[in-house]
């Protein structure tokens, strides 16, 4: 039986399986902190239970047993399509991963055609990803599964934000009170808008740091402050978290170079010095060295999560299967 | 002897600022005689006498902004739904933009569509012509030519004539032919790929945000242009403050400009988009609370001349979709008059200024019949009750363009019955 031993988990906090009161996961906006600490406790519970366990499997439930995951990405992804298919495959759940390229999407079919027909295949849990904002809001009102957004266009990325989080708190312990810096493409970043919503509701100080290009209107009123000077913004920050420069979704007039960025806006060692003394660094990937970052400041092993975050996304992820298969059970 | 006669009706007449129970007298398709209370002498004896039961009797709805999908895409909406949907909207005339395909850029396309519906009948089919050729924006289109046989007015449609010497040279060339320019008013450097008002909600969407100053910049440069050119010229569906503003301005210099909006602007706003429901992506986009109220104060001092129906085919394949990729517009004629008679039970206009906004200033613009009930006027006509309760469902409409904004809102105000020359083209089942 694949039932958690409890001496097992004693050790790693006894977590129970969060229960969300929605059926699918479309965004952190209008989360409360009882729902994301949940699904925060149980990925923290996997965390230690994936780390401290050789013998995986035991310590993992069956949550998803018989249950089918389909990942759908109509966007390219690396990280997220394989953490995903990971946390679904250690929850005894089986996987599908559907790319856009060489299927009926690229024929022209539409995206609700696309999952009118996955639906008939009663999938349990379908995993997003759109460029477009909204998609898998739309893909949630047309399909018995639950849907997980596994972002979607500019909106939100609501595993990031919840594995960054992870992340922050098992390092720092918690993250209320805590100076978080969110720097770069804010404008084009759903792991922005996620980790606004998610660090703003725990209690954190979220500043954005931003040339005056990549900020969107009137993103002050999320309860954010801003800053467009990276040294002035990150000043005394306990967290640094660098964004991608999201050139594929740009026009090409938000900054005058990639060398100019670097320049004002890229994260590297001096710059890094005006944080907090025990700041940490942290990134969504994929990054661009040389960009946004510097790569002695990515490769700091001391100060960077960076890795830890790709880790964190397999746990963070098991927490959120998890609470949608039950939710299912429940329903 | 009279044809048809009218009575025990509440008349609205704008052109006479007339609201009073009476009698309307028809003769050979135009009106014959008006008065208050009963009729007595000549006017009495008639074919056909119509007692309206205190209903409500306005001059047909002269709707300015209206597309049609024929030719092109006849499945979204033909010229035969068309104009059943405008008679049962009390519509008695409409202007079509001219973004059809192939487009009507040239005197036979204008001829083709004129003489279609005079075959089917029905409310009058008005035309715009495209400024320029197929809507391109850089070369004039035969403008002389569309004039001559009956465009009422010239446009580029759905988007603004970007380049300014080609736009002083449509208005320098149509003020020579004493015909408006119609200009859709977005600054498309600022608004391209746009998918909602620019503003928090954009932002907390991750959708694109279209700015305000987009309309605005356009309709400012416009006003140079006025002053240039001598030209009449009209913003249609204005929906911020910011144009508002503008129009206010140019008006109180004097300018030969004049305006219209349709009922999302007043009557909704960008928060609508908060569930990525593509009912509400509209183009221009549907904008802030402050942007509404600016249009209500604009609708009700006259700076806002016109209201009009801003009718768009679109089937659910075209909404089915993303927010992004969907295409914007929205079914508009069968809630025209209902939605604007909101404005008169919010009291926020009268019942007078409805029907100026709805039948006389858009007649007077496109110079064509329609927003008076006096003797010697074409009896285009409305019979209609104010009152009564409608809720508005899309499956509802006569138009085969059945998405609304307003899907499933409650509203006031029910077509009874719709004249043209006299003749009944819409009535209500009993």
């Amino acid at each position: 039986m694949n039932k958690p031993s409890n001496k097992r988990a004693a050790t790693a906090r006894n977590a129970p399986a969060a229960l969300l009161p929605t059926r699918h996961l479309l965004g952190i906006e209008g989360m409360n902190p009882l729902e994301i600490n949940a699904l925060l406790d149980r990925g923290d519970y996997f965390a230690n239970a994936i780390q401290k366990n050789s013998d995986q499997q035991a310590n993992l439930g069956d949550a998803l047993k018989g249950k089918t995951v389909l990942n759908l990405f109509y966007e390219n992804s690396t990280r997220t399509r394989v953490s995903f298919e990971l946390a679904a495959k250690r929850l005894g759940g089986s996987v599908l991963n559907i790319s856009v390229a060489g299927s009926s999407v690229k024929k022209g079919e539409t995206l609700l055609d696309t999952a009118t027909t996955l639906n008939a295949m009663h999938p349990h849990i379908l995993v997003v990803r759109h460029n477009c904002s909204g998609a898998a809001r739309l893909l949630s009102e047309h399909v018995d599964a639950a849907v997980i957004n596994a972002g979607d266009g500019r909106h939100e990325h609501p595993t990031q934000a919840l594995l960054d989080a992870l992340t922050i708190r098992r390092r720092v312990g918690h993250i209320e009170g805590l100076k978080i810096a969110i720097c770069g493409d804010i404008a084009n970043s759903r792991v922005a808008r996620s980790n606004i919503h998610l660090l703003g509701t725990l209690g954190a100080e979220v500043r954005l740091v931003c040339p005056s290009t990549l900020l969107p209107t009137a993103i002050d009123q999320m309860g954010v402050s801003v800053s467009t000077n990276l040294e002035e913004g990150i000043y005394g920050a306990d967290i640094v978290m660098m964004l991608r420069l999201q050139t594929e979704r740009m026009a090409g007039t938000e900054t005058p170079s990639q060398r100019e960025y670097f320049n004002l806006f890229g994260l590297d060692r001096s710059k890094f010095l005006r944080a907090a003394p025990n700041a940490l660094i942290m990134h969504p990937g994929p990054m661009n060295r040389g960009v946004e970052i510097d790569s002695t400041m990515a490769d700091d092993v001391e100060k960077s999560l960076i890795r830890t975050q790709v880790e964190m996304g397999v746990a963070a992820r098991m927490a959120c299967l998890e609470a949608l298969a039950l939710g299912g059970e429940t329903a | 002897m009279t044809d048809l006669l009218f009575t025990n009706a509440r008349l609205l007449d704008p052109s006479q600022n007339i609201d009073a129970v009476g009698y309307l007298a028809v003769t050979d398709g135009n009106i014959s005689a008006i008065g208050v209370g009963t009729p007595e002498g000549a006017d009495v004896k008639a074919t056909k006498t119509i007692d309206c039961g205190g209903q409500s009797l306005a001059p047909g709805i002269v709707d300015m902004r209206v597309q049609t999908a024929d030719p092109g895409s006849e499945h979204l909406e033909d010229l035969p739904s068309l104009l059943r949907a405008a008679a049962a909207a009390g519509v008695t005339g409409f202007a079509c933009l001219p973004n059809t395909q192939p487009v009507v850029d040239n005197a036979a396309m204008i001829d083709s569509l004129a003489l279609r519906a005079s075959r089917i009948g029905g409310p009058r089919l008005h035309v715009y012509g495209a400024a320029t050729r197929n809507l391109e924006g850089t070369e004039m289109a035969e403008i002389g030519m569309m004039a001559e046989a009956g465009a009422v007015g010239f446009t580029n449609a759905t988007s603004s004539i970007d380049d300014a010497l080609v736009m002083r040279r449509v208005m320098a060339y149509a003020s020579m032919l004493d015909k408006p320019i119609i200009q859709h008013c977005e600054e498309a450097s600022l608004s391209r790929d746009g998918e909602m008002n620019e503003s928090e909600t954009s932002t907390r969407l991750g959708l694109l945000g279209i700015p305000a100053a987009a309309e605005a910049m356009i309709i400012d440069r416009d006003i140079h242009l006025m002053r240039l050119t001598g030209a009449r010229y009209h913003v249609a569906h204005v929906s911020t403050r910011a144009g508002v503003t503008a129009i206010r301005r140019a008006k109180a210099e004097g300018l030969p400009i004049t305006a219209d909006t349709a009922p999302p602007y007043f009557l909704l706003n960008e928060l609508a988009v908060s569930t990525y429901d593509t009912a509400f992506k509209l183009s221009p986009p549907l904008r802030s609370e402050d942007d509404r109220q600016a249009v209500i104060d604009a609708i009700a001092d006259g700076t806002i001349d016109a209201i009009a129906s801003d009718h768009v085919p679109v089937d659910g394949d075209a909404k089915t979709q993303p927010f992004g990729p969907a295409q914007p517009g929205a079914s508009g004629l069968d809630t025209l008059l209902s939605l604007t008679l909101s404005l008169v039970h919010q009291q926020k206009i009268t019942m007078m200024r409805a029907f100026e906004a709805l039948s006389l200033a858009p007649a007077a613009i496109l110079d064509v019949p329609g927003g008076t009930l006096a003797p010697g006027a074409a009896a285009d006509l409305v019979i209609f009750k104010p009152d009564v309760g409608r809720l508005i469902r899309g499956a509802d409409f006569t138009s085969l363009s059945r998405i609304t904004p307003f899907e499933g809102q409650p509203a006031q105000g029910v077509v009874t019955a719709t004249y043209v020359n006299g003749i009944c083209v819409h009535q209500m089942a009993a």
